[in-house]
């Protein structure tokens, strides 16, 4: 009977939650005639019609260069946001570095309105013709990353034994080849869990992409807006929902595939953090 | 080690931990000054490069501007409202459902599907959603109530994107609480049984308590995201109607791009700046407090 009870209320969330992913997957796959006629969830003649659309590029709306600007910016911003953190957060764990000053400093950043940074950064980004770049817009990316690589590196690498570094500084070895020869390799499952939750981030990032970009480097996220600025004749619901779908699947399967390692980090993140 | 021996070492530190601090230097101490500047300055989109002082005329503006505390308004009334529905909601599933999902890890990873979606996308799928001809949940309350409600007008903005915001952040809440609620050590539940304690005191009194610094923490995220909610908020209601949706995000971004008020926009992200650091600092030092006292 509880168990009952349980399945009911399980079943109840996950359909809550998930209603506004299975409404535009259903919408997605209705053709023009359904759309008018049947609002419902169900779907009486499914197709394929709207994806096709949606890989139409025209002059106004091209999803290709969407998809590959975010893909772009999410890998510049997860990279350099790993690659800026995994020194740093050795230097802090192991030299004590920081522990009062950088490391409070860079985990409140993921706890401030970044907004209070976009307007001077979108006039610097002006002056240094960064506007509308895919590098311009992955370097804020890696500001939005640098906090929770850095918390999940830094807890990663308390968690090793100081023996190993011990034993590589007998043998002569400087900290930065401990770094990159001892600590980096045994701290790999830290470095992908960073990078996953990284661009999961920096692809669903919109803010930015709004204010810095305007056509050659504008993201998913921002581009499928474009879909609902209808031109003429009102909104294509058939192609705004199939561009929605395409836009959220790479974090969505990426997510699915590695959910137990984020959720690990989330915890992480949060409890430690 | 002699002290002589450690100099080097932490040279070398030093060394590893300059990348970040130079890139944290350019890309947010540079904007930091900038803001300072132009916050007490009269500028425009013709003087950027030449800004005249002009004292703390900006700030009075934006003291003065009763948008900004509407938007002030309306970031906290958002963060805290959605902060405690989620952890509440969080918190019941994430015990109710537990002995599913201990067996089943995979309807965790249906609950956290949501997680993954961006939030722009979310709003832009619920103004499908709500849509008076195409959306589902107009439809059926025609259908099986013969009345339906202007969800995005004067009224009832506010609560729909509450339950929007709500809906997709309560997993986040959901796995946190799972996560504290399974690192419960099983010979405590084993113990208080053998105690004949009933499972409602044993909750009450032992695992709720257990669980406590997580539920805090999980609401102060909540509700600094929440407060600073912007893209949900800003695809699907825009700040309206009538500028009762608007964020302290949305107004300081609607200042700068749609009003072109530097100054203004300027001031008021100095004004957030101060407030959310001091706040952070704050709780950081409480926190360590709090720490050493157990120790």
């Amino acid at each position: 009977m509880i168990t009952a009870l349980r399945w009911l209320a399980f079943a109840t969330a996950a359909f809550a939650m998930n209603f506004p992913i299975l409404v535009t997957l259903s919408t997605s796959l209705k053709s023009t005639r359904e759309l008018s006629t049947n609002p419902g969830l169900w779907v009486q003649a499914p197709t394929l019609d709207n994806y096709l659309a949606v890989f139409q590029v025209t002059d106004r709306l091209n999803i290709f260069l969407y998809l590959f600007n975010s893909l772009s910016v999410a890998l510049i911003g997860t990279v350099l946001a790993v690659a800026l953190a995994l020194p740093a957060a050795y230097a802090i764990a192991r030299g004590r570095l920081g522990e009062r000053t950088l490391l409070p400093f860079i985990v409140n950043l993921r706890a401030v309105p970044l907004i209070i940074f976009a307007i001077p950064l979108y006039m610097m980004f002006q002056w240094l013709a960064l506007l509308d770049t895919r590098l311009g817009l992955g370097l804020i990316l890696t500001i939005v990353n640098l906090p929770l690589a850095l918390v999940i590196l830094v807890n990663a690498i308390h968690d090793l034994p100081a023996e190993l570094d011990e034993a590589a500084l007998m043998d002569g070895a400087s900290r930065t080849q401990i770094l990159f020869r001892v600590i980096a390799p045994v701290c790999r499952p830290a470095i992908v869990t960073s990078l996953i939750f990284g661009f999961i981030t920096a692809w669903n990032e919109f803010l930015f992409g709004l204010m810095l970009t305007t056509s050659k480097a504008v993201p998913i996220t921002v581009g499928a807006s474009f879909f609902f600025a209808a031109s003429g004749g009102g909104v294509q619901w058939g192609m705004a929902s199939a561009v929605m779908i395409v836009g959220a699947l790479p974090p969505v399967l990426l997510g699915l595939i590695m959910y137990r390692q984020i959720s690990g980090s989330m915890t992480a993140g949060a409890v430690k953090g | 080690m002699t002290k002589a021996q450690q100099r080097p070492l932490i040279q070398e530190f030093r060394l590893l931990a300059t990348p970040v601090v130079l890139f944290l230097l350019v890309f947010l101490g540079f904007p930091a000054i900038v803001n300072l500047i132009y916050s007490v300055s009269d500028v425009s989109f013709e003087t950027l490069r030449q800004p005249e002082l002009s004292g703390l005329k900006n700030f009075a503006a934006v003291w003065s501007d009763s948008a900004f505390w509407q938007a002030s308004w309306f970031s906290f009334r958002f963060g805290l409202l959605t902060a405690v529905l989620e952890c509440t909601l969080g918190l019941f599933l994430a015990i109710f459902l537990s002995p599913l999902i201990e067996r089943r890890s995979w309807l965790m990873a249906i609950l956290m599907l949501p997680l993954m979606v961006a939030p722009a996308l979310v709003g832009l799928m619920y103004r499908l959603v709500l849509h008076e001809f195409v959306g589902p949940v107009p439809y059926y309350l025609w259908t099986y109530f013969g009345a339906s409600l202007s969800f995005l007008g004067p009224g009832s903005a506010f609560w729909t994107l509450v339950v929007v915001e709500t809906l997709q952040w309560t997993p986040f809440a959901l796995l946190l609480f799972y996560m504290a609620y399974q690192a419960i050590p099983s010979e405590i539940a084993e113990a208080s049984a053998m105690d004949g304690a009933k499972s409602h005191h044993r909750l009450w009194y032992i695992e709720l308590p257990l669980m406590l610094p997580t539920i805090v923490v999980a609401l102060l995220i909540r509700f600094i995201d929440g407060f600073r909610v912007f893209d949900n908020v800003y695809v699907l209601t825009g700040s309206g109607p009538g500028g009762s949706t608007a964020s302290l995000s949305i107004y300081i971004y609607e200042a700068f791009f749609k009003q072109g008020a530097i100054g203004k926009a300027v001031a008021a992200s100095v004004i957030l700046f101060v407030v959310s650091f001091a706040v952070l600092y704050g709780l950081n030092f409480i926190a360590s407090r709090r720490k050493g006292a157990i120790r």
